[in-house]
């Protein structure tokens, strides 16, 4: 065993050795543990990893701020759940809100990266233009886009100059604010992808273009059969980032619309989440919601993972 | 590539593309320097003439909010970050270190946790913190932090790990050094890039962080630069100019803490492409 034999100190070889290598192969390095990894595990344990589990079981009882007696309900709130419209319509959002996310700012990423990917002062700001969004906060993104697109804001001025008689409530009329909202974060997102998809672009060999361009390959069919199958690790990352933030989303959602306009037009499974539990109090069945959001969001990322990576491994 | 046969298409599309795209960020900086009523009038133009009045009013408001805000901040993302890399460094090189079952069970709970939404754990997590008597404090909130984003740290570090000779290990320790020694002295300072990239991602991630200090420090106590921002929302509804300044003000200094590490952390990027 390859990690016992490094484990070991040098210099003492023999039999008083032989004991402690015994007990360091059940549970190697226990010093090592102890002194490097015991603090940071034990904090992850705390913070993490118990809330998890103590969140399965609040989720089994009727716990909440009003109620005197906190009681075991079994599998009551699930069932509540599965009839629940606020919450039911909380997936619905949810889903739209990741479908956008995942797909346009994967799309534009990868046409932005393909534009920006030469050398020069002139792509490296603009490549820096575009992450910028990224280190700033999503509440003060929030409220930059809240003011323009607000009823009066500049776009709808710009609209009204054109002879828009009536521009679209962007963030007031309920058909349209999720749509606005799902924007939003696409263009926040947006920098993160051109930046992945520019390292991947920068592990193509040239070579590779180059042959397929003198066996007679225009420009579009060297990129879908040269570059784009060598991008599979830049889209895999993309993808399964894209899709946690999306499935996660709550800052733009508070700040923007605090789930209106009208009942629950954008309240994301995050928010209504944080809603039921620090809102209404109600902690067993915010808790219940809170494990059906984790079981799901586990499910999307491994499925992901598992589909994206067995195209990257056939090539 | 091919060579293009208009050569002045490309960065005329790329420029046109970023003008569009950077369009909120300029309306944003623009209305820093405008004087209110300026500011619900043309909203792309340029101030005439710019003022520094919105920046003076946010820094010298009577709440003085946002140097209280900024100072919390502050404390809480240095904190977190410090505390974030030495642990996630050395949990990150032990792992790296071994095999067997333990240490590839304590991996596979830590990238779980990668993908772990806030709003799954926040619940019980301010029982856990309440019942350690950390819930509204600011230990709580660097706590809190320490545990939900090792995960990451980790995952940084011992991947970059892999490219850090155990040679030069076994020589220190054949040289006398204890391991805490090696580490500290030989180790780390090779992790540099790796350290970048986590002092960078974390800094911003914790500055820029609302869910989790509106919940966990509340608005009580106190505010972050953010929950801040948030807060005063209302403050700032009629003054659009103070508003702009104030999350200027709030993103400046992450803006400038990003910029200066940058290097670091692009060298850090290549720096593991090349040993993948």
């Amino acid at each position: 065993m390859a990690v016992g034999t490094t484990e070991r100190r040098p210099g003492h070889a023999g039999a008083a050795v032989r004991g402690s290598r015994a007990r360091r192969r059940r549970w190697p390095g226990l010093w090592h543990f102890l002194t490097f990894a015991a603090p940071g595990t034990l904090v992850y344990l705390c913070l993490v990893l118990a809330p998890i589990v103590l969140s399965v079981g609040y989720s089994l009882t009727n716990q909440a701020l009003l109620r005197p007696r906190t009681e075991f309900v079994g599998l009551r709130n699930y069932e509540l759940l599965l009839r629940d419209e606020t919450f039911l319509n909380s997936l619905r959002v949810t889903t739209i809100l990741t479908l956008i996310v995942v797909i346009v700012p994967n799309v534009l990423g990868v046409a932005i990266a393909a534009l920006l990917d030469r050398r020069g002062w002139l792509y490296n700001a603009l490549r820096s233009v575009f992450f910028t969004p990224m280190v700033i906060s999503s509440v003060v993104i929030s409220v930059i886009w809240t003011r323009i697109l607000a009823d009066d804001g500049p776009i709808n001025q710009a609209l009204r100059a054109l002879g828009v008689r009536e521009p679209p409530g962007w963030l007031s009329d309920p058909d349209i604010a999720l749509y606005s909202l799902a924007s939003i974060v696409c263009w926040q997102m947006l920098g993160f992808c051109v930046v992945v998809y520019l390292a991947g672009l920068q592990g193509v060999p040239q070579e590779l273009a180059e042959a397929a361009a003198i066996d007679g390959a225009g420009p579009v069919r060297r990129f879908l059969h040269v570059t784009w199958p060598l991008l599979a690790p830049a889209l895999t990352i993309n993808t399964v980032v894209l899709l946690i933030s999306a499935f996660k989303l709550f800052d733009h959602v508070k700040v923007i619309t605090n789930g209106g306009p009208g009942t629950g037009t954008t309240a994301s499974v995050a928010f209504v989440v944080l809603q039921e539990g620090f809102v209404e109090n109600r902690i067993g069945y915010a808790s219940a919601e809170a494990v059906v959001m984790l079981i799901v969001i586990a499910a999307l990322s491994v499925i992901t993972l598992r589909i994206l990576q067995r195209r990257e491994v056939q090539l | 590539m091919s060579r293009s046969s208009v050569p002045w298409l490309r960065p005329l599309v790329a420029l046109a593309a970023g003008a569009i795209f950077a369009i909120p960020l300029y309306i944003a900086l623009i209305n820093v320097f405008k004087q209110s009523g300026q500011v619900a009038g043309g909203v792309m133009s340029l101030p005439s003439p710019p003022t520094m009045d919105n920046l003076v009013r946010v820094l010298t408001g009577p709440d003085s909010l946002f140097w209280s805000s900024l100072r919390t901040s502050v404390l809480v993302t240095s904190l977190s970050i410090i505390i974030l890399t030495v642990l996630s460094a050395m949990l990150g090189h032990y792992l790296a270190r071994h095999g067997g079952w333990w240490p590839r069970a304590i991996m596979v709970l830590l990238l779980c946790g990668l993908m772990i939404p806030p709003q799954v754990i926040l619940i019980p997590v301010t029982q856990v913190l309440k019942s350690f008597g950390l819930m509204s404090t600011l230990p709580g909130l660097v706590l809190f932090n320490v545990g939900y984003y090792v995960p990451f740290g980790v995952f940084v570090f011992s991947g970059f790990m892999k490219g850090v000779p155990r040679e030069l290990e076994e020589a220190a320790a054949i040289d006398g050094a204890t391991r805490w020694q090696t580490f500290w002295r030989i180790v780390f300072p090779l992790l540099r890039p790796a350290t970048a990239s986590v002092l960078i991602f974390l800094g911003v991630w914790i500055w820029n962080d609302f869910i989790n200090p509106l919940i966990i420090y509340g608005p009580r106590e106190g505010t972050t630069i953010m929950t801040g921002v948030y807060k005063s929302l209302g403050q700032y509804a009629a003054d659009f100019g103070g508003m702009f300044a104030l999350m200027f003000l709030a993103t400046l200094p992450i803006l400038v803490f990003y910029l200066l590490l940058q290097k670091q952390f692009v060298k850090g990027l290549t720096g593991g492409a090349t040993k993948g």
